[in-house]
C-alpha cells in the first residue's frame, strides 16, 4: 500500500509536470514546439484541472504528515523522495504561475553577457533580444540582492548561452538549495515530522521547484545563521544572515531576534530557541503581510514564516494555520487563471481566496478553545 | 471683404503679440544640485567620483556621462545666473567634457553590434535642449566678461566663444 502510494505520489508529480506546460507563453519562441495555448484557450478547464491538482497534492501531504506521526517514515526515505521529485520537478515549466524566472535569468544576462549593471541597465534597453518577449519585469532594474545577482552567474555559465540549458540551470540551482534548506532544517528540528511538513508542503514545492523562486535560497541562508549560531560559530553565523539579507532583503526583518540571540550567545546564556523560531516566524509574517507596500502578497512570500513555522511542531495553531495559508495561498491563482486579467473582480477575489480559509481557521480554533 | 479684414486683424494681431521662441526639446533636464563653496558639493564631486564605477558597461557610461552632462550644465545655468562666471565657465567645460564622452560609448555598444537607436535620439534629445539652453544664455549674457577677483589678476572672460564651443560640440549629435 505505501509503495503504491509513493508510486502513485510520482506519477501525479509527472503529471503535474505535464500540466504545467498547458501554461507556455505563446512568446516563449524557444518552447515553440511545446506551445499548445491550452491555458489561455480552455480557461475553465486549465483552472479546474490546477484546483484538482492542488487538493491532490494537499491529500498527498496529509498522507505523508500521517507516515511521519505514525513513525512511518524515516530522514532516508524522506530525503530519497525527495531527490525523485526535485528529479521529476526539473522538468516542469516554471513559468506555469509566475515569471519570476524569466526575470532571473534578464538579470543574470545583463551582468554577465552584457556586462552592464542591472542595477541601472534595464533587459529592455538591449533593443532586439528576445528576452524583452517574454521577461514580464524587462522595464524594470534588478529588483533583488547583489548576492543573488552574483549567484546568477553559476547557471548563466551553466547555461552555455543556451535558452533551456540556462532554463534547467536555474532550477537546479534552486532545487540544490531546497534540498541544502532541507538538511539544515533537519540538523535544527531532528524531527522526522517538521522536516517532512516543511519538505512536502506543497506551496513550498509549487513556489521552489515548479517555479523556482529565490526565496528558498534566502530562508536557506537564513536558517543557517540560526545553526551557526547554535553551534557557536558566530562569524559564519552574522555572515550567513548578511548574505540571505543580500539575497532578496526581507530577512533584515530578523535582525532583532538574530542579535538577541547573537547577544545571548556570546554572554553565554541558555538561549530559549523556540522563541527565537517563533519570533522568526512572526516577523517574517508580519514581512508577508506587509508586502502589498512594495506589490502585492505573492504566494512564495509565505516560504519566508513556513521555514521557522514547521520547526514549531508543538504549536499546533501555528502549524495547521500555516498549513491552511499554503492551501489558500495556491488558490490564489485561481481568479486570474479563470479570467485571465488582473482587472475587475480579480484583486478583491484574490485577497478572499487567500485570506478567508485562515481568517475561518482562527474563529473556529477560538470557539474550540472556549468550549 | 469681411472675412479679409478678419484674416487681418488676425495676422496683425498674431504679429503684434507674437516673440520669437528656440525650438523647446521635450528632453528634461535635472534640478540643480548643491553648488560649490559648500560642503556638500565636495561630497557630491567624491559621490560623482565613485560612482563612475558602478555605472560600468558601455550603456552605464552613455547614462553616467549624459547624467553628468546635464547636472554641470543646469549647474553653469544656475551660476551664470547668479553672476559666479568664473564658476560657471568651469561647470559649463565640464558639462562639455561629459558631452563628448556620451558618443564615444555608444559607438562602443555598437561595435558589439548592439541597437543603439534609441539611446542615439535620447543624445539627439538632449542636444536639442543643451543647445536651447545655451542660447537662451548667451543672449542673455554679455559678450565678454573681465573677472577681477580681490587679490588676484584679472581674467577675461570671452563667453560668446565659451558658448559658441559649448554649442557646437552639441550640434554634432544632431
Amino acid at each position: 500500500m505505501k509503495q503504491l502510494i509513493i508510486v502513485l505520489y510520482f506519477v501525479f508529480l509527472f503529471l503535474l509536470t505535464v500540466f504545467s506546460y498547458a501554461f507556455v507563453d505563446p512568446n516563449l519562441f524557444y518552447l515553440k514546439i511545446l506551445y499548445s495555448g491550452f491555458s489561455f484557450s480552455h480557461r475553465l478547464l486549465a483552472t479546474s484541472f490546477y484546483t484538482l491538482f492542488v487538493i491532490v497534492f494537499f491529500i498527498f501531504y496529509g498522507i505523508f504528515t500521517w507516515w511521519a506521526i505514525k513513525k512511518k517514515i524515516n530522514i532516508k526515505k524522506i530525503f530519497i523522495l525527495l531527490i525523485i521529485s526535485c528529479g521529476i520537478l526539473l522538468f516542469s515549466y516554471p513559468a506555469m504561475l509566475s515569471y519570476d524566472i524569466f526575470n532571473y535569468i534578464a538579470t543574470s544576462k545583463v551582468l554577465f553577457f552584457y556586462k552592464e549593471n542591472p542595477y541601472i541597465i534595464m533587459p529592455v534597453e538591449f533593443i532586439g533580444d528576445p528576452l524583452s518577449l517574454y521577461t514580464h519585469a524587462a522595464n524594470k532594474i534588478a529588483l533583488y540582492g547583489p548576492f543573488w545577482v552574483l549567484l546568477t552567474g553559476v547557471p548563466h555559465f551553466l547555461g552555455f548561452g543556451n535558452f533551456v540549458l540556462t532554463l534547467l540551470s536555474f532550477k537546479l540551482l534552486i532545487i540544490f538549495f531546497y534540498l541544502a534548506t532541507l538538511f539544515v532544517f533537519w540538523k535544527i528540528s531532528r524531527n522526522v515530522m517538521a522536516t517532512s511538513l516543511f519538505a512536502f508542503n506543497p506551496l513550498v514545492i509549487v513556489e521552489t521547484l515548479i517555479s523556482g523562486h529565490n526565496d528558498i535560497i534566502m530562508m536557506f541562508f537564513a536558517i543557517l545563521s540560526f545553526f551557526l549560531l547554535l553551534k557557536k560559530k558566530i562569524f559564519f553565523a552574522i555572515l550567513s544572515l548578511i548574505l540571505s539579507i543580500f539575497i532578496k532583503y526581507a530577512t533584515i526583518l530578523l535582525t532583532p531576534v538574530f542579535l538577541y540571540a547573537l547577544w545571548k550567545t556570546i554572554r553565554a546564556k541558555e538561549i530559549n530557541w523556540r522563541n527565537i523560531f517563533y519570533f522568526s516566524s512572526l516577523l517574517m509574517f508580519a514581512g508577508f503581510l506587509l508586502s502589498p507596500i512594495r506589490e502585492e502578497i505573492y504566494p512564495w512570500y509565505s516560504i519566508w514564516f513556513l521555514s521557522f513555522a514547521f520547526l514549531l511542531i508543538n504549536n499546533k495553531f501555528l502549524v495547521t494555520i500555516s498549513i491552511v495559508f499554503s492551501f489558500s495561498l495556491l488558490l490564489r491563482y485561481i481568479p486570474y487563471m479563470l479570467t485571465g486579467t488582473y482587472a475587475g473582480l480579480t484583486p478583491v477575489l484574490k485577497e478572499i481566496i487567500s485570506f478567508s480559509p485562515p481568517i475561518l481557521y482562527c474563529i473556529y480554533y477560538v470557539f474550540k478553545k472556549k468550549i | 471683404m469681411k472675412k479679409l479684414v478678419h484674416l487681418f486683424i488676425l495676422v496683425f494681431l498674431f504679429v503684434l503679440f507674437s516673440k520669437p521662441v528656440f525650438a523647446e526639446s521635450s528632453y528634461v533636464l535635472p534640478y540643480p544640485s548643491s553648488m560649490p563653496g559648500g560642503l556638500a558639493y565636495k561630497f557630491h564631486l567624491i559621490y560623482n567620483a565613485i560612482s563612475k564605477y558602478w555605472y560600468f558597461g558601455d550603456f552605464g557610461q552613455f547614462d553616467y556621462n549624459l547624467k553628468m552632462a546635464d547636472k554641470y550644465l543646469v549647474e553653469a545655468k544656475t551660476l551664470f545666473e547668479y553672476k559666479q562666471y568664473l564658476l560657471a565657465d568651469r561647470a559649463l567645460k565640464k558639462s562639455d567634457s561629459y558631452f563628448i564622452k556620451i558618443r564615444d560609448s555608444l559607438i562602443k555598444a555598437k561595435n558589439k553590434n548592439r541597437n543603439v537607436v534609441d539611446k542615439m535620439l535620447v543624445l539627439k534629445e538632449a542636444s536639442e535642449k543643451h543647445i536651447e539652453v545655451l542660447k537662451k544664455m548667451d543672449l542673455d549674457l554679455p559678450d565678454t566678461f573681465i573677472w577681477t577677483p580681490e587679490k588676484s589678476a584679472p581674467t577675461t572672460l570671452n563667453l560668446q566663444k565659451i558658448f559658441g564651443n559649448s554649442i557646437l560640440l552639441r550640434e554634432k549629435n544632431l
